[in-house]
């Protein structure tokens, strides 16, 4: 469960880090700058074919030049990747919610879980194609699917992280199974709920434009295939390059979100 | 106040409200375990009078916390009874007649101190139930803990005392009759102890609530209880109910006192006995 334990991780090295924002921006803004250097003197020393590896100056300028191109595959894989990863995550913690109120259906529906869970998304990605056809319900289905799993398992876990101790104070509050649920499970749940949304905000991303490469005509996934069979390297970097900023996008929505949902920033058991 | 208007209503006059807050009558309680079941207590017979501050003291594994929790109705008797106020345990959770302070705080790290405080006005109260209330709002219960402008800090902005100190504020304000706390202040440091157990008698002394005390300490023991319950182990019973023949009125100089010494040496004594 390494996902569940980066939350302490993450409440330890946040004071820290923040006292430091000039490091904390500028080390890795130049590490960056200094790989990009590296690459574009290394290509131009060598010499190296642009089909086989474009110079960043070259990526750059396909940046600029298809700027058009790269928008208009930009937005269907954000909405598919958007609603993959809302229909995914809410299902997702629908179930967790119905295994921490019934025990039973966790039993039953668990090892289905975990079975889906071990079918490479890759593998499975072709078959969801053929069922639901070419249009963008396949990549959204692939998106939510990629999604799903982290978030049970967090949110189960994240439900059942109260302690004993405020389940003892509910019950001698005589407090009811909805108001231990809504004023105490679900907030403790946060903290594990978001750890797995920012993973779930990378891999919807990557789920929507696998769906794409299999049978797509628009999409940052299907710009790559295209891009790698007409031998345009700098354009499948320049692809390449804008959806991880797709993929980062996400991610700081949710982190922007989770800094505003979980304020207590401790752990709850620490 | 409620009782008095109905008898002058309608005549009827309530029977007298029995005189013991809590009382045990060959109470058992035994768990069942992996091992086979396990007696925490047995035949446990116990009067304690309304308004008593009792601390009881026992050995590791003796049954002190389980005591408080069939007395709170958080575990199940196996035999024999056991009346709060008259009432079922059951019925006295219900009514709110307890509270409950745990060694550890147990805030909702969401909540702010006062948000904690209020949490029990916000949960459990049936459609159309009366609960009692304390005469001081959520925020003069801080500013009696000791907390006053801290009301919005959050539990983990908060020292372990001050944690400690929002917890015995929230089980204030329903107006217990009956308080029981088990090693309220174990995890705190020596100074601050004091300083609570000062503030925890004269909360008792001020709204006049039956207290269930349970530490580790024999010092703590003697310097709060009335009456010190020593229990004994496998399985848990009644070693003895020993009298504290000190004042109501207690101060932390009281501890050098001749009673306090001999109290605190016969508690020793009957410790190592158990
Ligand atoms: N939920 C439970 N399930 C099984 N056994 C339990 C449970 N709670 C308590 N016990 C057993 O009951 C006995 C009394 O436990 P209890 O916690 O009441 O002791 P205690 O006097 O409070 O000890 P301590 O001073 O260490 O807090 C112990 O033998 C313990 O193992
Ligand atoms: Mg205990």
């Amino acid at each position: 469960m390494s996902i569940v334990n980066e939350i302490p991780d993450k409440a330890a090295g946040g004071s820290l880090r923040e006292l430091l924002p000039s490091s904390r921006i500028v080390a890795p803004i130049a590490v960056l700058a200094a790989i990009l250097l590296v690459w574009q003197t290394g290509v131009r020393y060598f010499d190296v074919k642009p089909f086989i590896a474009p110079a960043p100056t070259d990526v750059l300028a396909v940046l600029v030049s298809d700027y058009p191109l790269l928008l208009r595959n930009f937005w269907p894989t954000l909405s598919e990747a958007l609603l993959g990863f809302a229909v995914g995550n809410i299902i997702a913690v629908l179930i967790a919610v119905a295994f921490v109120h019934n025990r039973a259906v966790e039993k039953a529906f668990f090892p289905v879980a975990v079975f889906v869970n071990t079918i490479p998304i890759l593998a499975i990605a072709p078959i969801l194609v053929l069922i639901f056809g070419n249009g963008m319900t396949a990549k959204v289905v692939i998106a939510a699917l990629i999604c799903f799993f982290p978030t049970l398992v967090n949110m189960v876990k994240g439900l059942q992280s109260v302690g004993k101790d405020a389940l003892d104070l509910a019950q001698i509050l005589s407090a009811t199974k909805n108001e231990v649920f809504w004023k105490i499970r679900l907030p403790a749940s946060l903290p594990y709920l978001f750890a797995a949304l920012k993973i779930a905000a990378t891999t919807s991303v990557i789920g929507a434009i696998v769906g794409e490469w299999i049978g797509a005509d628009v999409g940052l996934g299907a710009l790559i295939i295209d891009a790698t069979f007409n031998f345009r390297s700098p354009l499948l970097y320049a692809t390449v390059f804008v959806s991880s900023g797709l993929a980062v996008l996400l991610f700081l929505m949710v982190t922007l979100l989770e800094r505003r949902l979980v304020y207590w920033t401790a752990n709850p058991r620490h | 106040m409620e009782a008095l208007k109905v008898a002058e209503d309608t005549g009827f006059i309530p029977p007298a409200p029995p005189r013991a807050a809590v009382s045990l009558d060959r109470l058992s309680v035994a768990f069942d375990t992996a091992n086979g079941p396990i007696v925490a207590l047995r035949d446990i017979t116990l009067d304690i009078e309304d308004g008593t501050f009792l601390t009881i003291l026992g050995p590791s594994g003796c049954g002190k916390s389980t005591l408080l929790r069939v007395v709170s109705d958080l575990v199940p008797m196996a035999g024999g009874n056991a009346t709060v106020f008259g009432k079922s345990p059951e019925q006295a959770r219900r009514g709110r007649d307890i509270a409950f302070v745990f060694q550890d705080a147990a805030l909702l790290p969401w909540r702010t101190a006062l948000e904690n405080v209020k949490l029990p006005l916000e949960m459990g109260i049936r459609r159309g139930q009366e609960i009692h209330r304390s005469e001081r709002s959520p925020e003069e219960l801080l500013a009696m803990v000791g907390l006053k402008g801290r009301e919005n800090a959050l539990p983990h902005e908060l020292s372990g005392g001050m944690r400690q100190r929002v917890a015995i504020a929230r089980a204030l304000v329903c107006k217990p009759k009956l308080l029981l706390m088990d090693e309220p202040f174990g995890a705190l440091d020596e100074i601050t102890r004091d300083r609570l157990n000062e503030e925890i008698l004269r909360i008792w002394q001020e709204t006049g609530t039956t207290i269930l005390f349970v530490t580790h300490s024999i010092p703590e023991a003697v310097f709060l209880g009335q009456k010190v319950l020593m229990l004994a182990a496998h399985p848990g019973r009644v070693k003895e109910l020993v009298d504290v023949g000190l004042p109501r009125d207690r101060k932390l100089k009281m501890r050098e006192s001749a009673e306090f010494v001999r109290t605190a040496a016969r508690l020793r004594e009957l410790l190592e006995e158990c």
